[in-house]
């Protein structure tokens, strides 16, 4: 596990395997990040929130040596209970509460997976699009805004009510 | 109609003298900024936040599994607060629901694995159903149910909802059996 300086990472989070988080993102307690079938590398000002899946799963019938690597980029928010498997997600996207997000599915940037999608079909979802939960999908002019206020906010007070994790060594 | 008695495994929760049944599986962050009112049972694997912000609970209060209290946040010209949350009494929140709501009044029935936005506003003796996904900035009223996605109006609740919540509250506190006791029973 190698946590850039800067990153907030509660000690009552999940972390397994191989996972880069960088400077800049906030893990809430509860999280959980676990690399089974290969590293997973987060990008920097990410928020991800309690209750919250990672996984780059281990997938049973693919070829077992192969590793893949799970990139995630910046100034995403993971919202409560969400859980994501896909391998490529983008910056700027907010994946809200409840929702999941499959394995071949491939976020870029900006955009908004509702509260309670699930997302399964092997696809690229284009930028700045909105996913709503009965299916519809629109697309924004704006990206959604970074997490910054929030990331700047919690990053004063989490070490006043949690345990973290230290920065920059391995477990 | 009689609730059914539930037991849980006495060494598993905690029991405070205001009569609060806490689970220890659960999390309560920032326990100094929680308030509960008294009599409210917690369930295992819910999660409190109140290092973001102030929580006060009501009386009778029941948080069933994996439910998720968090304060809402406002975002402000200079950055950003949490905004503090109460729930008033006799509030029965079941199982896998999220709250970011801004107040919830007493006597509300919020159902299985609901998604109640930020800064919502639940006023007394309404109900939100299973599964809805209330939008933030949320008005529920008095005397309604809302549900679906997004949360909208779907039916009046009758005026003896004070009356039912008291009797669901109460009558699943006082049938929250710890199993030790059962033993010595028998």
């Amino acid at each position: 596990m190698n946590i850039q300086p800067g990153a907030v990472v509660c000690k009552d989070s999940v972390v397994t395997g191989d996972v880069t988080i960088g400077s800049k993102t906030v893990i809430h307690p509860k999280a959980t990040i676990i690399a089974e079938a290969g590293p997973i590398i987060i990008g920097e000002n990410n928020l991800i929130e309690e209750q919250s899946i990672i996984i780059n799963r281990l997938e049973s019938n693919s070829d077992s040596g192969k590793k893949r690597v799970m990139i995630i980029g910046s100034n995403n928010v993971f919202e409560v209970g969400c859980h994501v498997e896909a391998l490529q997600i983008g910056d700027n996207n907010v994946i809200e509460m409840k929702s999941k997000v499959g394995r071949d599915v491939c976020i870029s940037n900006g955009v908004v997976v509702s509260c309670g999608c699930t997302l399964e079909t092997k696809e690229t979802i284009p930028e700045n699009t909105v996913i709503l939960a009965n299916g519809t999908r629109r697309t924004q002019l704006e990206r959604p805004a970074a997490p910054t206020s929030q990331v700047e906010f919690l990053t004063k007070i989490f070490p006043t009510y949690h345990y973290l994790r230290k920065a920059q060594g391995t477990k | 109609m009689e609730l059914p008695k539930v037991y849980y495994e006495k060494a598993s929760f905690m029991e405070t003298t205001s009569g609060n049944i806490i689970s220890r599986q659960s999390l309560i962050c920032g326990s100094q900024n929680m308030i509960f009112g008294g009599k409210t049972v917690v369930m295992p694997e819910c999660i409190f936040r109140g290092d973001l912000a102030n929580i006060r609970v009501g009386r009778y209060c029941i948080f069933l599994n994996r439910s998720v209290v968090r304060p809402p946040f406002k975002k402000f010209s200079k950055g950003v607060a949490f905004f503090p949350l109460t729930i008033g009494d006799h509030v029965f929140i079941e199982e896998d629901c999220v709250i970011n709501a801004a107040s919830i009044g007493s006597f509300v029935h919020i159902g299985k694995g609901a998604i109640i936005g930020r800064r919502c506003v639940l006023k007394d003796y309404c109900a939100v159903a299973p599964g809805a996904v209330l939008p933030p900035e949320t008005v529920v009223p008095s005397y309604s149910l809302f549900g679906g996605d997004p949360g909208h109006f779907e039916e009046e609740l009758p005026e003896c909802t004070e009356a039912m919540m008291k009797q669901a509250t109460v009558g699943y506190y006082k049938n929250l059996i710890p199993s030790s006791k059962v033993e010595v029973s028998q």
